[in-house]
């Protein structure tokens, strides 16, 4: 047999065969074997014969060994040759790829292309009878015969426009409309297609609107949205289209599908962008008289603002190329209709038309420099007539909004003072009015009465927007509104909400990036006088001042004068006899906290200044005042010392290595000179010495734990250091603040600054700790325990298991005391912290919530089973083990308030019980675990919907539980308080709000029965009871679920409707 | 209701209407603004007391005025608060047996007031009003809700319907009717 009917015989059932057998022929014809004259002979016998079948694979056999063959091996006499061949059988299985790979050689000319393609227009007729595949093959063809030889194309003209028209027409399948829509989109944009606009653009715009709907599973991954792109990308394609294209798109917003409608504006809007102005002005008015429309009575959101965005698109195309404003110009002409539309609307500002015109006036404005200019010569002034004619204080707020949304174009178009580069060489129209502008505003925001909040507040924002508007105010005219803006804060009764205000610290802080010296000129001096001296507990103003300061201050230059003025009179303060309250240094450290936390410290020039007046500085004072030195008492205050450790922390870690090390150094002498005996090691210290620690903890959780060396009494190893450490947090004597930074201090040696290998020293002080067994333990040890866990578990240290179970351990306690500090202690455990946190460097695993919870959660489970079943069993239950479950179920509140819901979820089944559980406990100390129970289901059911509770089989439980918590005036013994009550029914409104899972997109569940039907009636009359709460944030839950039920909690679907 | 009767109406700015102040913030407890961002250690130390739990918050017209303002008008995508259609001065709360000192019983009056006189959607608006009241008030108020007088040529016609609990009942059962009310409602919160 010869090759030729061996690959005939394989080629339908074995690829690779056929491959190999086409690669073995076309290696005798490079070793001159064979000549491809053979070959072609040898087809002769199947190539005539009736069988189209056979034809076929005949002719795949040529084009098998042609693809095998290295690209340069054919001559370009062969390429020639088979060219024809192929092109008189194209109609053939396996020509067209033939054909596909001649075109891709070198030597394929411009010639052969042409008649290649006139071969495609001669012989498919009948294309679209035949398979998709082979009117793909032809397509793609066809598509690469364009990119390769588009010139050869190009020079057939109108035979190969007419040919191309005549192969798609009448295409229906999406894979395939993608390669037609682009290859004729080629021929739009490059071909001569003045005589055949028509032909052309009918042969795509039939397919408009798509309505394609790819089926599910699509494995070619076409969406509806890339056809929609190419299909729209032909329809602007050429200008030459415009008298059929925008006439037909404009009809077919007549249409009562919104998606037709949003489609055809999206193609409109390619129109606009793609056409030539000059044939965009031809139907510029026309358009925007069918537009006006879709905007005035908007119908969809969507579909306004597309027509806003056409609108726009039109004068920006308008606007290309021109400079001086006249009224003959296509843009003039084109806007004329427009304003006075606008103008019209606007003489009522406050009704409801007057919106959509400020919104034209806003995208059109903003379009470009000239359409701007255009429509502010044309509408400022009846604006201003209206204004001064205007019978109430509404229309003027509206007028007012009027002008703010040109002056928001303004900033568009002319930039703000901080814009950089793109400076527009036309003048600013809004020039001419300015003067007019600052007596309105500075009238209706000063001279208009105080409680008309929401007028003034109109009028605070367009000063704003000017004021910042770039080369539009003078520095002058600014220093005016900055000072309206210091009256309305400094002497100005609080009105309502205070949203003045607000509004006008916000314009201080925008204007301090534009202008910060006028802030610093005039709003500095003028603030800082009116901070006291001391507080003498008469008056707190100056929080609200302080308050205000530092939210303008966070511009470098105006940082730099707070602080000078701050820190100066921090250190009157502090060398006063009668220094007053300590709230008010305490606002004063509070202020520079707050405006460092704004900045980007570690970027600050001034950064090393700052460490020495603050951390050195005032740390020493510290020393000072807690060896009894102090001027007064400040410094030993514990909130004051908080406050500072917290700047001082922020600054430790912004600082260089050099200065972190000098902090290292000084972590317990405090920077002190002499006389300060440090905290650690120190016997009969006193309370003063002993809160120093506060500062020591907060400067030691900002240093580097390369720093660890550096840090007194850790050489050789901080054995001792953590045992004194540990032996002050148990001490019961100890302040709350003192006790606090000790338990901290502690918790950030070991979890920080200890070495791996040490770890050994702070596993054996937990276990020295927890050893005592049987023993009661104080709160203070319980705290210590915890705290010194929290250290070891967060970096997931070796015995953390041990650590857990130890802890489960104290909580089975048979003293009440010992067991009720070790369930609330288990919200420490993965609790965030300031101090212990990933911004302080501290060791947290990503890991060390997972292992905490899949550790703890099936001990809890399995120990309230336990206690459950001993209940049952004992007719009298031993009081000694009352407590066991409301202390398990306590840490277990603890523990999910402290993780996310995600690690929840796989053990729903089994928590679930637990927390309805909790929500069984009643006294009043068991508010905060139900409290925390209903956050938890709230979220829960908030996150995966009614489903997943029904999936563990708890609805009617869980609503039973929440309706029983609603109630106000329970039996006796039972507490509900609001907040309990308010959360409560945030579920129940939850379960009615979130009946289907977020996750079911597309894949459309069939309406079942709701899950909560069978508790619909009772809900609803228990909710009835609520209804009539105390307490009004109660009410306002209850009415909220009560409605979601009603509307939300449905019957059977009806069939009928 | 396929043609809009008012196109064009008034429209009142959402941060204008009258709202609750909390009168409770005591003095001297500035915790707002950059003071509330760092904890003051004594609030560790102090759990939050409840104190005020006893005090009731008995249901006022501006509870009432909060309950309908959200309510959406039928023809516009604007509440009824904004349209002005119910507005504060317009509600009263009074007790139905005036002399019988102990009663709980309570009436509610709402007026309501059409953009235009000649609003045929006044009807629907009004029970809208009642059921977004009955279904949020306790059991023991009555509601009333009429048109404003003066401000509707057929005003007396739409209250006899609303007044008339037979007809409004009946009203409720037409599925058409109900389905543009449940419409209006969504936008409660």
């Amino acid at each position: 047999m010869s090759a030729l009917q061996t690959f005939m015989l394989v080629v339908d059932n074995d690829k690779d065969e056929a491959k190999s057998i086409a690669a073995s022929v076309a290696q005798d014809l490079e070793s001159k074997k064979t000549t491809l004259i053979d070959i072609v002979r040898q087809l002769g016998e199947y190539i005539n014969d009736e069988d189209p079948i056979l034809r076929g694979k005949a002719i795949s056999f040529l084009t098998a060994v042609i693809k095998a063959l290295p690209p340069r091996f054919l001559s370009r006499q062969q390429i020639q040759v088979l060219t024809t061949f192929f092109g008189d059988r194209i109609e053939d299985g396996g020509a067209v790829a033939g054909l596909d790979r001649l075109q891709g050689l070198e030597r394929f000319n411009k010639e052969l292309a042409i008649e290649t393609a006139q071969a495609l227009f001669g012989n498919f007729q009948d294309l679209q009878s035949r398979s998709q595949t082979q009117r793909f093959q032809v397509y793609q063809l066809l598509n690469e015969l364009m990119s390769r030889h588009r010139e050869a194309l190009r020079e057939m003209g109108d035979e190969s426009l007419m040919g191309i028209v005549d192969l798609m027409t009448g295409e229906k399948d999406p894979r395939n409309l993608m390669m037609v829509f682009s290859i004729l989109k080629v021929v739009m944009m490059e071909w001569d297609v003045t005589n055949h606009a028509e032909l052309l653009f009918d042969s795509v715009y039939n397919y408009f609107p798509i309505t394609f709907r790819p089926p599910p599973n699509d494995p070619y991954g076409i969406t509806a949205q890339d056809l929609k792109g190419r299909l729209q990308d032909c329809i602007s394609a050429s200008r030459h289209f415009a008298p059929h294209a925008i006439p037909s798109l404009l009809d077919k917003l007549d249409s009562t599908s919104p998606n037709v409608k949003k489609d055809a504006l999206n193609a409109l809007i390619a129109c606009i962008h793609s056409y030539d102005p000059d044939t965009v002005s031809r139907y510029s008015i026309t358009i925007w008289e069918v537009l006006k429309f879709e905007i005035l009575n908007a119908q969809e959101e969507f579909l306004s603002e597309s027509s806003l965005e056409a609108l726009s698109g039109i004068a920006k195309r308008l606007s290309e190329g021109v400079t001086e404003v006249s009224s003959d110009l296509p843009l003039a002409q084109y806007l004329r209709p427009i304003t006075q539309e606008c103008n019209e609307q606007l003489q009522e500002p406050q009704q409801k038309q007057a919106k959509p015109a400020q919104q034209i006036l806003s995208s059109l404005s903003s379009s470009s420099a000239v359409a701007f200019t255009i429509i502010v010569q044309s509408v400022v002034a009846p604006i201003f007539t209206i204004y001064q004619e205007a019978d109430g204080i509404v229309k003027q707020r509206a007028l007012l909004e009027t002008l703010a949304v040109l002056f928001q174009s303004a900033t568009q178009v002319f930039g703000q003072w901080t814009t950089r580069g793109g400076e527009v060489a036309q003048a600013n129209p809004l020039v001419e009015f300015k003067d007019q502008f600052s007596d309105v505003l500075g009238q209706a925001l000063m001279g208009s009465a105080k409680d008309e909040v929401s007028f003034r507040v109109t009028a605070l924002k367009g000063f704003l927007r000017l004021s910042t508007l770039r080369d539009f105010f003078q520095e002058n005219e600014i220093g005016l509104f900055v000072q309206y803006l210091d009256e309305i804060l400094l002497t100005e009764e609080s009105v309502g909400r205070d949203d003045l205000k607000k509004e006008a610290i916000a314009a201080l802080a925008e204007i301090s990036k534009h202008k910060p010296r006028l802030i610093m000129d005039i709003t500095f001096p003028a603030f800082v006088a009116t901070l006291p001296d001391e507080d003498d507990g008469t008056d707190s103003t100056y929080l609200s001042t302080l308050d205000t300061l530092a939210q303008i201050s966070v511009e470098r230059d105006i940082f730099e004068t707070l602080f000078r003025r701050l820190f100066s009179k921090l250190s009157i303060l502090l060398q006063k006899e009668q220094p007053g309250s300590a709230a008010y240094p305490r606002a004063i450290l509070v202020t520079l906290l707050y405006v460092m936390q704004q900045r980007q410290m570690d970027a600050d020039p001034n950064v090393d200044l700052y460490f020495d007046k603050i951390v050195v500085g005032l740390c020493q004072s510290v020393a000072e005042s807690a060896s009894g030195q102090g001027k007064n008492r400040l410094l030993n205050d514990p909130t004051i010392l908080d406050t500072l450790g917290r700047l001082c922390n922020l600054l430790v870690r912004a600082v260089s290595v050099q200065k972190q090390e000098q902090a290292a150094q000084n972590v317990y002498s405090l920077f002190s000179t002499g006389g300060f005996v440090p905290v650690p090691f120190s016997e009969g210290a006193s309370a003063d010495q002993e809160r120093t620690i506060i500062i020591s903890t907060y400067l030691l959780a900002g240093l580097s734990k390369e720093c660890v060396n550096l840090i007194p009494n850790t050489s050789p190893d901080m054995s001792g250091l953590l045992s004194d450490l540990v032996k002050r947090s148990v001490s019961d004597n100890a302040e709350p603040a003192t006790h606090n930074a000790f338990l901290h201090h502690l918790a950030l040696l070991v979890n920080k600054f200890l070495s791996k290998q040490d770890l050994k020293i702070a596993e054996n002080l937990f276990d020295s700790l927890v050893s005592p067994e049987g023993l009661t333990f104080t709160p203070a040890t319980i705290r210590t325990i915890f705290w010194l866990s929290k250290a070891l578990v967060l970096r997931l240290s070796p015995s953390t298991t041990h650590i857990l179970t130890s802890l489960m351990g104290l909580l089975s306690s048979p003293d009440q005391q010992t067991s009720h500090s070790t369930a609330r202690g288990f919200s420490i455990l993965l609790g965030d912290d300031d101090v212990l946190s990933a911004a302080n460097g501290a060791t947290i695993r990503m890991l060390s919530k997972q292992r905490v919870f899949t550790t703890v959660i099936p001990l809890i489970s399995s120990r309230i089973r336990d206690v459950n079943i001993a209940g049952n069993d004992d007719s009298t239950p031993t009081t000694s083990s009352d407590h066991i479950k409301p202390a398990h179920l306590t840490a277990l509140a603890g523990i999910l308030s402290t993780i996310s819901t995600a690690l929840v979820m796989p053990e729903l089944p089994t928590l679930l019980p637990l927390l309805l559980q909790s929500l069984d406990l009643q006294t009043s100390d068991s508010v905060a675990v139900r409290a925390a129970t209903l956050d938890t289901l709230a979220v829960i059911i908030r996150d995966n919907g009614v489903t997943t509770i029904d999936k563990c089989g708890h609805v009617h439980s869980l609503v039973q539980r929440l309706l029983k918590t609603t109630v106000a005036r329970p039996g006796s013994g039972v507490v509900n308080p609001p907040r309990l009550r308010v959360d409560s029914l945030k579920c129940l409104y939850l379960l009615a709000t979130r009946q289907t899972s977020g996750e079911s997109g597309n894949a459309k569940i069939p309406p079942a029965i709701s899950p909560l039907l069978p508790e619909k009636a009772q809900v609803l009359r228990s909710l009835r009871a609520v209804l009539d709460d105390p307490k009004r944030d109660v009410r306002k839950a209850a009415v909220d679920a009560s409605s979601a039920w009603f509307r939300g909690v449905d019957d059977v679907p009806e069939e009928d409707d | 209701m396929a043609e809009v009767q008012n196109s064009n109406p008034t429209i009142l700015n959402v941060a204008d209407l009258p709202t609750r102040t909390r009168s409770t913030i005591k003095a001297g407890d500035y915790h707002s603004g950059i003071f509330a961002a760092v904890p003051n250690p004594a609030d560790f130390l102090s759990s939050d007391s409840e104190d005020d739990d006893l005090l009731e918050e008995p249901i006022d017209e501006q509870e009432i005025y909060d309950l309908i303002k959200s309510i959406s008008d039928p023809e516009h995508p604007l509440s009824l608060g904004e349209l002005a259609v119910v507005s504060l001065p317009d509600i009263f709360i009074k007790p139905t047996l005036p002399n019988v000192s102990d009663s709980p019983l309570q009436t509610v009056i709402v007026l309501i007031t059409p953009t235009i006189t000649h609003c045929s959607l006044a009807t629907v608006i009004g029970l809208g009003v009642r059921v977004r009241l009955e279904q949020s008030l306790p059991p023991r108020f009555r509601v009333d809700v009429r048109i404003k007088e003066g401000t509707h040529s057929t005003g007396d016609e739409v209250n006899k319907q609303l007044g008339d609990k037979e007809r409004v009942a009946a009203a409720l059962e037409n599925g058409a009717l109900m389905q543009v009310i449940t419409k209006m409602m969504e936008t409660c919160q």
